[in-house]
């Protein structure tokens, strides 16, 4: 499905800064730069110089889309609350995308029916975990199940059943070999929020998959019980 | 000559909030400014459970609501970005995940706008509140007492504050916020303890003055803390009754304010050698707003002959004028920064200052 305006996409979930531009016509511009830490310096020079490779000014692009998650929560709030500044200066969409779909839809080029794993290094001890199979109507990956946190153990029995692909840059994590692409594609982010019907649109929320790591003091610190 | 009109977030510790700020060109600064629209929202119930602010809570929330604040502000002036002429944020210091959210919302919106980006340190936004009131000219000798600082500056410019003295341990408001939860007060506890004060003696409990008659213009709460505490341990295992903590609460007050008065007239003097006499003595941060600190410190002022100058509470906490003001300040001299500048969880306001434990700092 084509888009009638440029679309932005922006990824700084996992240990990457990634922008893309994809125009009506089907040409991209993306660049990918890896790094741990780092994006909330890097990402909005980068966005400016992936617009001036296409040829654009800002105010040309039509729809933003975003990773939500799941992914490290600085990286996420570091992309949506760029994108949502952006939507909200150019009057434009701002559509969430999750890791996963964006790590499934890589896989399901190559094996259109196939199940799909998705792991995501918390980096907290735990995984983040959603299958995949195949697409729906619009060309989205289907999901069987919800995205969830995953002990190691866990994630391992689920990743060991037979026929499932394997993807994110949990396999590494889990010594469970060969992969998928461990980082979203940021033209692939672009062109599956063209795809999805208006009225099924995500959010530009973030999927955190966790809460706060915050407990109520005892007694609210009163010295007396 | 025209006015500067700019847009200012503030996200570096539990307020949420976005600003529009006007003044004349032509001018200095000393003619002030005006606020055209503010939008802002406090965090307070969201981190009361847990009896103080929880960073990762903080800055989840920022996320949520900033750019819808950002949209109302626009809107309550009547104005869209292309009218205006830079996007400040406070880079820090605060809370890095909070302050992020800003910082990202600002760079976004200036490069979509094609606007300057102004990167403001939230210290030096309290430093110059006191200017958008108008009629305060550089140098004044700032008292900057919030939740997270404590510290007496000379103010001799914008990006030129000299760092007189400062907390050694805890700043002022961190010390009312943990008197607020030994006492069941609840958070946050600055105006709790206040309110209580005013039905307690404050002679009744001897609680020590740290630091005072000592030389310099340094600072110390957490001893005054623990002696709240054992205080309230020598009452005896059945609770305190309420007018125990009335009184509990008026000696607390009255310690910090002996404390912040007797070191704000070594500041004084320490001010006076090099600027000489004439100028003002200015409070600002979130303490500020305590009555009973406020007159301590205006009498310090009168004695020396200085004027007194406090903005209004809602300007002492946490907010996004002040944000917007030092952004008028900072581009009028042309002061505007990169879109990869690297927000700074702790950010000094007087590099050159010597460390001190707790200074600079901000804690939950």
């Amino acid at each position: 499905m084509s888009t009638a305006a440029p679309t932005l996409a922006l990824d700084t979930a996992l240990a990457a800064c990634s922008v893309a531009v994809t125009l009506p016509d089907g040409r991209a511009s993306a660049r990918t730069i890896p790094m741990e830490r780092g994006q909330a310096e890097a990402l909005v020079p980068l966005i400016a110089s992936v617009l001036e490779e296409a040829g654009l000014e800002p105010a040309a692009v039509g729809r933003i889309a975003v990773t939500v998650g799941p992914g490290s929560f600085t990286g996420l709030r570091v992309g949506l609350a760029t994108a949502r500044g952006l939507g909200l200066a150019l009057g434009c969409p701002v559509e969430g995308i999750t890791v996963g779909e964006a790590l499934a839809d890589a896989v399901l080029d190559e094996a259109p029916d196939a199940c799909v794993l998705v792991l995501i290094d918390s980096r907290r001890g735990d995984l983040f975990a959603q299958t995949f199979q195949g697409r729906d109507a619009h060309g989205l990956p289907r999901p069987l199940d919800d995205p969830r946190a995953l002990p190691p153990d866990a994630a391992r029995a689920a990743a060991t059943q037979a026929g499932i692909l394997l993807v994110g840059d949990g396999v590494a994590r889990l010594d469970l070999g060969e992969a998928g692409p461990a980082l979203p594609d940021p033209v692939r982010v672009a062109r599956l929020a063209g795809r999805r019907p208006a009225d099924a649109v995500r959010p530009p929320v973030p999927l955190y998959l966790r809460p706060p790591d915050a407990r109520p003091a005892p007694n609210g610190g009163r010295l007396w019980a | 000559m025209g006015a500067y009109r700019v847009l200012g977030l503030e996200t570096s510790c539990d307020e949420t909030a976005a600003a529009i700020v006007e003044a004349d060109r032509g001018d200095d600064g000393t003619s002030g400014g005006q606020t055209l629209a503010q939008a802002l929202r406090s965090q307070i119930d969201e981190h009361r459970p847990f009896g103080g602010v929880v960073p990762e809570i903080a800055a989840r929330a920022h996320l949520d609501i900033l750019d819808g604040l950002v949209a109302r502000a626009l809107a309550d002036s009547g104005l869209a970005l292309r009218d205006l002429d830079a996007v400040a944020a406070t880079a820090g210091p605060g809370l890095i995940g909070g302050v992020l959210v800003g910082v990202m919302t600002a760079k976004a919106l200036a490069l979509a706008s094609g606007l300057p980006f102004i990167a403001v340190n939230h210290l030096e936004a309290h430093a110059l509140t006191a200017r958008l009131q108008g009629g305060l000219a550089f140098p004044y000798l700032l008292v900057l007492a919030s939740g997270g600082h404590c510290q007496f500056l000379a103010v001799e410019g914008v990006g030129a504050c000299r760092r007189l003295g400062t907390t050694i341990d805890d700043a002022a408001g961190e010390a009312f916020d943990k008197a607020a939860k030994m006492l069941g007060l609840g958070h946050p506890g600055g105006p709790a303890v206040e309110k209580a004060a005013r039905l307690g003696d404050p002679a009744r409990f001897a609680l020590p003055r740290p630091l005072v008659g000592r030389p310099g213009c340094d600072l110390s709460f957490s001893g005054l803390k623990t002696a709240l505490r054992q205080t309230v341990e020598r009452l005896g295992p059945t609770p305190p009754t309420p007018q125990d903590i009335h009184d509990l609460c008026a000696g607390f007050q009255q310690a910090i304010a002996d404390c912040l008065a007797d070191r704000a007239r070594a500041a004084r003097h320490l001010f006076a050698q090099r600027h000489g006499p004439g100028h003002a003595l200015v409070l600002a941060g979130g303490v500020a707003a305590n009555q009973t600190l406020r007159a301590a410190l205006a009498r310090v002022a009168d004695e020396a002959g200085m004027v007194f100058a406090a903005p209004p509470p809602a300007l002492c906490t946490d907010n996004a004028a002040m944000v917007a003001w030092t952004g008028i300040e900072r581009l009028r001299l042309g002061l505007t920064d990169p879109l990869d500048f690297r927000a700074r969880p702790r950010w000094p306001l007087d590099p050159d200052a010597p460390p001190a434990t707790g200074a600079g700092r901000v804690k939950a």
